[in-house]
């Protein structure tokens, strides 16, 4: 008889997007009508009965299944168009790393113009792993196999975001350290191996990654 | 009858208010207990009662979490807030003073009519 509550309620919320909200108000409505439910037939009432005195409370929920559809759907809309955003920017932030780099080339401050290259990929990949962060979990709509494998799928897409934002900020940050200090020091024929070192700290951070899983 | 659900559905908010407002339930539990004060003679509907439920938690009255519950689905529990303590107090007030002013207006017109 679960199962015919279930089935019931189930079928109220068939055309309605699964968004949280509604998973949440459909679980709540199921597990109120089965107490309700178990109640009427504890006082005696047949199980057919019950059922329909269980489905006869429920009213008229359209309304605010309509309701609820709407609110998400705004809300669901500015967290997509704020994460466009933060990414149009991060690119655009990127792409104008490179111009203290070249003014610096022309007045012959190198050094301002690699920190001014620094500070603004570093900027920029703040925003990407800060945008990863706030990207909505996905939510399981039901207990079965293939939902908890979306989610376990989403959760990995969003670490394999956040690993590639680190992997773009510690790249940046080595090619600088490496006009830096070539510049500085003019010990071009050393200053390279940084790059190997910048190998090393990125194989940490993949073991870091696999040990947290 | 249906004077009396037209005034009781006017106070879906206070009537919720006051059930939490010595603790935390949750949906079913609160209807069962409106159900058991009017003796059978009245109850929610679900959807006004989850309708309820959703305005309230915008307003910011009562917020809701998800129980424990070891066996089963998981009920949503709700609790009410300070604003929803002061909400459930003004219009207590509100509906003292409105219905004061419905019995002197009503006992008038009929001692009139008398």
């Amino acid at each position: 008889m679960d199962e015919k509550l279930r089935r019931y309620v189930e079928g109220l919320f068939v055309d309605v997007p699964q968004n949280k909200s509604m998973i949440e108000l459909k679980e709540e409505m199921i597990q109120n009508l089965k107490e309700k439910y178990e109640d009427l037939i504890q006082e005696g009432k047949t199980e057919e009965a019950a059922y329909n005195i269980a489905i006869a409370g429920i009213g008229d929920i359209s309304e605010l299944i309509n309701d609820l559809d709407k609110t998400k759907e705004e809300a669901g809309n500015t967290d997509k168009q704020k994460s466009a955003m933060l990414t149009s920017v991060a690119v655009m932030l990127y792409i104008l790393s490179i111009v203290p780099i070249l003014l610096s080339l022309q007045s012959y401050h190198i050094f301002d113009g690699l920190i001014g290259f620094i500070v603004i990929i570093t900027f920029a990949t703040g925003i990407l792993i800060y945008n990863g962060q706030i990207k909505q979990k996905y939510y399981r709509a039901d207990d079965t196999m293939v939902e908890e494998f979306k989610e376990w799928q989403k959760k990995r897409a969003d670490k394999t975001k956040a690993r590639i934002s680190i992997s773009v900020a510690l790249w940046s940050i080595i090619v600088a350290l490496y006009f830096i200090i070539s510049f500085s020091t003019f010990a071009w024929h050393i200053s390279w191996t940084i790059f190997i070192l910048g190998i090393a700290i990125e194989a940490l951070i993949n073991i870091f990654f696999i040990i947290k899983k | 009858m249906s004077i009396t659900s037209d005034l009781l559905r006017g106070h879906t908010d206070t009537i919720i208010l006051a059930g939490l407002f010595t603790g935390d339930s949750y949906g079913y539990e609160i209807n069962k207990a409106i159900q058991q004060k009017t003796n059978g003679r009245y109850e929610l509907k679900e959807a006004t009662l989850y309708s309820a439920f959703r305005r309230l938690e915008e307003a910011g009255d009562i917020s809701s979490y998800w129980g424990d519950e070891t066996t089963g689905a998981r009920r949503r529990y709700y609790t009410i807030t300070e604003t929803g303590r002061e909400t459930y107090t003004r219009l207590m007030a509100e509906w003292k003073s409105a219905k004061a002013m419905i019995d002197s207006l009503i006992e008038l017109e009929e001692k009139k009519n008398g």
